[in-house]
C-alpha cells in the first residue's frame, strides 16, 4: 500500500498548527514579558485553527475517502480525525481548567502552555499512525510532555515524585512497547500495520510464537498508558501528585491516545488474531474493573479515587475494545465522554483544593453542596455519569460497550462489568454524601479546605460545556452514535 | 384529544414543575412547598383525565406514543397504558401532592426537596408507562438518584447508611437486569435480524426454556429486590424508617410497586415458560414473606418499622396473587398494589404526624392517646382496619381475590397465607392498643394537638378511596380485568399451562361485592 505514500501537509495539518502555536508561545515569551492573556489567546487561536483543519479533513475524507501519506505512516481517516477532535477539545479544556495554575507560574506559563500543545500533537499522531515506529514516536512525544507537566510545580516534593514515578514507569512501558515492535518486525518482516496485516493474511492459520509475543508486548506497553490493571500502579501517585490544574488533561488525553493506538493495532494490524488477543484482553479488562473498583472504595482522597476509578473505566472501555472493529463506535463514544467527565471533575478539584495542590481529602469537599452549588452540582453530575446513571452520557457509553462486548461473545465479562459498575456506585455515592450531607469543616480546624479560589471564567465555561455535553449526549446520544457507527 | 400526547405530558409535567420550582428566587422560601404542591396537581389532573378516558374492556395498550430515538438499538420513546398500569399511574399522581403537602416539617433545603420529589414523580410515572425496555430501565434506575437524596439529606439519624444500602441493593439487581435486557435485544437480532428493545416487538420472540429461565432469574432478582421478596428485603426497614415522611410514603406506596409491576408486566409475558416452571419457588417465597413480615412486624418496638415490615407481608400477598396465574389472583394482585399504596401511604403519613408532635416513634413512649387526640386515633384505626382487610374497606377486596385465586392453583400456599391476614390484625390492633388505649403514662403525651384542617384534608382523599374501592371495586377491577386476562391468554398460548376453570372469571367484580 506504500504507493499512496507521498508527503501531504494536509494530513498532519492540525499537528502543524499546534506546533506553530507552541513555538509562537515560546517565542513571545522569550522576546518580552508578555501578559499571560496574550499567551492564552495565542494558544486558543491555534487550537481553534487546528480544530478547523480537523473539521475540514473530516469532510474531505467524506468526499475522497481515507488517504495514506508519509511513506505509509499516517492514515487520514475518520478514526484519526475524530481522535483529533477529542484531543483538541481536551487540550482546550485542560488549558482553561489549568489557567489558574498557569497564570500564577510566572515566567514558566509559556512552558506549560507549550507542553499541553505538544502533548496534544503526540496523542493525535498516535491515533493517526498506522506504523509502529510512528506510533512509538508519537507515544514518546505525548508522554514526555506529560512527564514534565506532572512535575510542573517542582517546588512541591509530591509533584516531583509524581513526575519521576511517571517517567520511570512510563519509560519502562515504552521499552516494552518497542520490544514488541521489534518482535513483530522479526515475525512479520514489517512495521507498518497494513503490511503486518497483509503478511498475516497470507500466512494462513499458523501464527508464529514470536508474533504473538510481539502483540502481547505491544498491548502491555499500551495497557500502561491507559492505566489498565495490572499496569496501573503509577496512576494514583501521579494523579495525586501532579498539579490539579493539568491532571484532568493528563488523565483524559493519555487514555484517548492509548486506546486509539490500541484500536489501531488490533483492528488494522492484527484483526485476524482476534482469538489470540481476545482472551488476554478480556483478562486485562476483568482485572481492571475489579482492581479499580475495589481500590477506589478504600480511598479517602478524591484524586486517588478518580485515579482508581480511571483504572476501572479503562476496564470498561476494554470490554468494548475486545469486539475489535465492531466495538470501535462504542469505544470512541465512551472515551470521548469519559475524557470530558474526568477533565471537569479535576476542574472542580482544582478549584476546591487549589490548582497547584497535591491532595484532595474528602474533608475539603464537605458542605460543598451548600457553599458552592454550581461546583458541587458539576462534580455530582460528573460522578453520576462516571457511575453510569441513566440520562447521563456515562450510561450510554457503558451500555454501548456492554452491547459490543456481549455481541463479541464475552457475556461473562459484561456481567462482571455490570456487577463492578454497581459496586462502583458506592464510592461515587460516598463523595456525594460528603458534598451534600456533611457539614463543612470550619476554616481553622485541621482538614479544612484551603480558602476557595474564585472559579475563573475559563473554568466556568469548561464546566458549563462539560455539563451540557454530559446531559445532551445522555438524553439524545443517537446523532453521535450514528455518526461514529457510520464512519468507523 | 386523540393527538395530544397525554402520556408524555404525564412525564413532562412533573419535570417542568421541578424546573419551575428550581427557578423560584432563593429568598422566597415560603413559596417552595405551596408551588410544589400546586404544580404536582397538574399531573394529577392529567392522570384523572387518563383514568376517565381509559376505555374499559380493551386489553391492548392505549394512548400509545411511539417515536424511535436510536434505530440501531431499536430504542424509542414508546409509551402506553393498559389496565395494569393505569391505576398505578393515578396512584402515583395522587400521592405526590399529598406527600409534598405533608412535608411542612422539612425546613432545611426545601427547594431541593420539592425538586427531588417532583423528579421522582416523573421517573415513577415513566416506569409505569414505558413500553421500551431500555426506556423502562432508564426510568427505573434514574429514580434511585432523587430517592437516594431524599433519604440521605432529609432522613433521620442513620440516613446515610440506609440510603446507601437502598441504592446499592436496588442498583445491583437492576444491573443484572440490564445484562438480561442486552441479551434479549441480541436474541431479537438473531431471530428477526433487528436489534430491538421494544417490549411489544420482544413479545414476538421465541425463547428457549433455558434462556427464559436465566432471563427470568435476572429480571426477577431486580424486581424481587424492589418488591421486596423475602429474603431480599433487608434494605426496606432501614430505608423506610430513616426516610422523611414523604419519602416513606412514596417508597412504600409507589416504589415497591415497581417490583410487582415489573414481575407482572415483563416476567409473566416475556418468559411465560419460565414463569410456569418457577411458580412453586415464588409462591413459597411469597408465603414466607407474608408470614415472616407479619411476625417481625408484631415484635417491632418502633411504629414506623412496624408499618415497614407490614409492607413485606402485604407485598407477599401481591406476589402470591400474581403467581397464582388465575384471573382472580392477577386482578387481586393489581388491586392490592393500589390498596397497599393507599393504606400504607396513609399509615406512614399518620406515623409522620405523630412524630411531628412527639418526636418519637417508639410505641412504648405512647399510650392512651385516644383521649388526647380522638380524631387522629379514629383515622389510624380506620386505616389499620383497611390494611387488615376488614370487609367493606379496600384491603378486603384485594386479599379476598388473591386468596380465592391462589386457592385454585396453590391451595397450600393460600391456606398458609390466610394466617397472614390474622397476623395483620394482631400486629396492627396490638399496636393500636398500646399507642392509643390505656392510661396516659407519659406526661408529654397530654398536651399534643389533634389533627388540624390541613392534615384532615391530606387524609380525606385516601379515606374516600379506601371506602370507594371497598364498596364498589368494579371501578378499578373493570379497568384491570381485560389486561390481566390478556396476560393469562398469552401464558396459555405460549406454554402447556391451562388456567383451571374456576380460575378464569370475567366478572369478578360482582363476586367480590357480595
Amino acid at each position: 500500500m506504500s504507493e499512496a505514500a507521498g508527503v501531504s501537509l494536509m494530513a498532519v495539518g492540525p499537528e502543524v498548527a499546534l506546533l506553530l502555536g507552541a513555538v509562537l508561545v515560546l517565542m513571545i515569551d522569550v522576546y518580552r514579558n508578555p501578559p499571560r492573556k496574550l499567551l492564552g489567546w495565542t494558544a486558543g487561536t491555534f487550537l481553534a485553527v487546528a480544530f478547523g483543519l480537523a473539521v475540514y479533513q473530516w469532510f474531505r475524507i467524506g468526499a475522497e475517502g481515507p488517504s495514506l501519506s508519509f511513506g505509509g505512516m499516517v492514515l487520514t481517516d475518520h478514526f484519526s480525525v475524530f481522535a483529533r477532535w477529542v484531543v483538541l477539545v481536551l487540550a482546550a479544556g485542560g488549558l482553561a481548567v489549568g489557567w489558574g495554575m498557569i497564570a500564577e507560574s510566572g515566567r514558566r506559563a509559556a512552558e506549560a502552555i507549550a507542553l499541553v500543545l505538544l502533548a496534544a500533537i503526540g496523542f493525535q499522531l498516535m491515533a493517526a499512525s498506522v506504523h509502529l515506529v510512528m506510533t512509538f514516536l508519537a507515544l514518546e512525544i505525548g508522554s514526555i510532555s506529560l512527564y514534565v507537566l506532572a512535575g510542573f510545580t517542582r517546588d512541591r516534593v509530591s509533584s516531583d515524585e509524581a513526575a519521576l514515578k511517571y517517567f520511570l514507569l512510563g519509560s519502562f512501558a515504552s521499552a516494552i512497547f518497542i520490544y514488541g515492535v521489534a518482535l513483530t518486525f522479526a515475525g512479520t518482516g514489517g512495521m507498518s500495520l497494513l503490511d503486518v496485516n497483509a503478511y498475516l493474511a497470507g500466512e494462513g492459520t499458523e501464527t508464529a510464537l514470536v508474533v504473538l509475543l510481539g502483540v502481547a508486548l505491544l498491548l502491555a506497553g499500551l495497557a500502561f498508558k491507559i492505566s489498565a490493571a495490572p499496569f496501573h500502579a503509577w496512576a494514583p501517585d501521579v494523579y495525586q501528585g501532579a498539579p490539579a490544574g493539568v491532571t484532568g488533561f493528563m488523565a483524559g488525553v493519555a487514555k484517548v491516545g492509548g486506546f486509539a493506538a490500541l484500536m489501531r493495532i488490533l483492528v488494522v494490524g492484527f484483526p485476524g488474531l482476534a482469538p489470540d488477543w481476545g482472551p488476554p484482553l478480556a483478562g486485562l479488562a476483568a482485572l481492571s474493573v475489579i482492581v479499580g473498583t475495589l481500590l477506589a472504595i478504600m480511598q479517602d482522597d478524591v484524586r486517588r479515587l478518580l485515579a482508581y476509578s480511571g483504572v476501572a473505566h479503562a476496564g470498561f472501555i476494554l470490554i468494548g475494545a475486545i469486539a475489535g472493529s465492531e466495538g470501535q463506535p462504542a469505544v470512541w463514544f465512551y472515551l470521548a465522554v469519559y475524557a470530558v467527565q474526568v477533565v471537569a471533575a479535576f476542574a472542580v478539584v482544582a478549584v476546591v483544593c487549589g490548582p497547584a495542590s497535591s491532595s484532595a481529602p474528602f474533608g475539603n469537599f464537605a458542605g460543598l453542596g451548600a457553599g458552592s452549588p454550581f461546583l458541587a452540582a458539576s462534580l455530582a453530575l460528573m460522578l453520576l455519569a462516571m457511575a453510569g446513571i441513566p440520562l447521563t452520557a456515562g450510561f450510554v457509553g457503558k451500555f454501548a460497550v456492554f452491547v459490543a462486548g456481549w455481541e463479541a461473545g464475552y457475556e461473562w465479562l459484561v456481567v462482571l462489568g455490570l456487577v463492578t459498575a454497581v459496586a462502583g456506585l458506592y464510592f461515587y455515592l460516598r463523595l456525594l454524601v460528603v458534598m451534600y450531607v456533611r457539614a463543612p469543616i470550619p476554616a481553622e480546624a485541621p482538614g479544612a479546605a484551603p480558602a476557595r479560589a474564585r472559579v475563573g471564567a475559563p473554568a466556568k465555561v469548561t464546566l458549563g460545556a462539560a455539563i451540557l455535553v454530559t446531559m445532551v449526549l445522555g438524553v439524545v446520544p443517537g446523532p453521535l452514535l450514528d455518526l461514529l457507527s457510520d464512519v468507523l | 384529544m386523540a393527538d395530544f400526547p397525554l402520556l408524555s405530558s404525564l412525564v413532562v409535567l412533573p419535570l417542568a414543575g421541578a424546573v419551575a420550582v428550581g427557578l423560584l428566587p432563593r429568598a422566597r422560601r415560603e413559596l417552595f412547598l405551596p408551588v410544589g404542591v400546586a404544580v404536582s396537581l397538574l399531573p394529577l389532573g392529567a392522570a384523572a383525565h387518563l383514568f376517565l378516558e381509559f376505555s374499559v374492556g380493551e386489553p391492548d395498550f392505549q394512548f400509545v406514543e411511539r417515536m424511535t430515538l436510536y434505530e440501531p438499538w431499536g430504542f424509542g420513546w414508546h409509551l402506553g397504558v393498559d389496565g395494569i398500569s393505569v391505576l398505578l399511574v393515578v396512584l402515583t399522581a395522587l400521592l405526590v401532592p399529598i406527600a409534598l403537602a405533608a412535608s411542612t416539617s422539612i425546613t432545611d433545603r426545601v427547594k431541593q426537596f420539592v425538586v427531588a420529589t417532583l423528579l421522582l414523580e416523573a421517573g415513577l410515572i415513566g416506569v409505569f408507562l414505558s413500553l421500551d425496555l431500555l426506556l423502562f430501565f432508564v426510568f427505573f434506575e434514574v429514580i434511585l438518584v432523587p430517592m437516594y437524596f431524599i433519604i440521605a439529606i432529609w432522613g433521620s439519624d442513620r440516613r446515610i447508611y440506609a440510603a446507601t444500602k437502598f441504592f446499592l441493593f436496588t442498583a445491583f439487581g437492576s444491573a443484572l437486569m440490564l445484562g438480561g435486557i442486552v441479551a434479549l435485544g441480541l436474541q431479537a437480532l438473531d431471530q428477526t435480524g433487528r436489534f430491538t428493545l421494544d417490549y411489544v416487538d420482544l413479545l414476538g420472540l421465541d425463547l428457549s426454556r433455558s434462556t427464559q429461565l436465566w432471563m427470568f432469574g435476572v429480571f426477577a432478582l431486580a424486581f424481587g429486590i424492589k418488591v421486596p421478596i423475602f429474603p431480599l428485603h433487608t434494605w426496606l426497614p432501614d430505608a423506610h424508617v430513616e426516610a422523611p415522611t414523604a419519602g416513606s410514603v412514596l417508597l412504600a406506596a409507589v416504589l415497591l410497586k415497581l417490583g410487582t409491576y415489573g414481575l407482572l408486566r415483563f416476567n409473566l409475558t416475556l418468559f411465560p415458560q419460565a414463569t410456569v416452571d418457577l411458580v412453586p419457588v415464588l409462591a413459597v417465597l411469597a408465603v414466607v414473606g407474608i408470614i415472616y413480615g407479619a411476625v417481625v412486624a408484631t415484635v417491632q418496638p418502633d411504629l414506623k418499622k412496624l408499618v415497614a415490615y407490614s409492607s413485606v407481608s402485604h407485598l407477599g400477598f401481591v406476589v402470591l396473587g400474581i403467581f397464582a396465574l388465575t384471573s382472580q389472583g392477577l386482578q387481586g394482585g393489581v388491586i392490592q398494589m393500589v390498596n397497599h399504596g393507599l393504606t400504607t401511604g396513609a399509615l406512614f403519613l399518620l406515623v409522620g404526624m405523630l412524630y411531628d408532635r412527639r418526636h418519637t416513634k417508639q410505641i412504648a413512649d405512647f399510650g392512651g392517646l385516644q383521649k388526647v387526640i380522638p380524631i387522629f386515633a379514629g383515622l389510624f384505626l380506620f386505616m389499620a382496619f383497611a390494611s387488615i382487610g376488614l370487609p367493606g374497606l379496600n384491603g378486603f377486596v384485594g386479599e379476598f381475590l388473591i386468596l380465592l385465586g391462589s386457592y385454585v392453583t396453590l391451595p397450600a400456599a393460600a391456606i398458609v397465607a390466610a394466617f397472614g391476614v390474622i397476623l395483620a390484625a394482631v400486629y396492627l390492633l396490638w399496636a393500636y392498643q398500646r399507642v392509643f388505649t390505656g392510661p396516659i403514662e407519659v406526661a408529654e403525651n397530654r398536651g399534643i394537638p389533634d389533627v388540624n384542617g390541613r392534615e384532615v384534608a391530606l387524609l380525606a382523599p385516601l379515606v374516600a378511596l379506601v371506602i370507594v374501592l371497598g364498596v364498589y371495586p368494579r371501578v378499578a377491577l373493570d379497568r384491570v380485568a381485560a389486561s390481566t386476562e390478556a396476560v393469562l391468554d398469552r401464558i396459555e398460548q405460549a406454554t402447556a399451562y391451562e388456567v383451571p376453570e374456576q380460575g378464569r372469571l370475567t366478572d369478578v367484580g360482582a363476586e367480590a361485592e357480595e
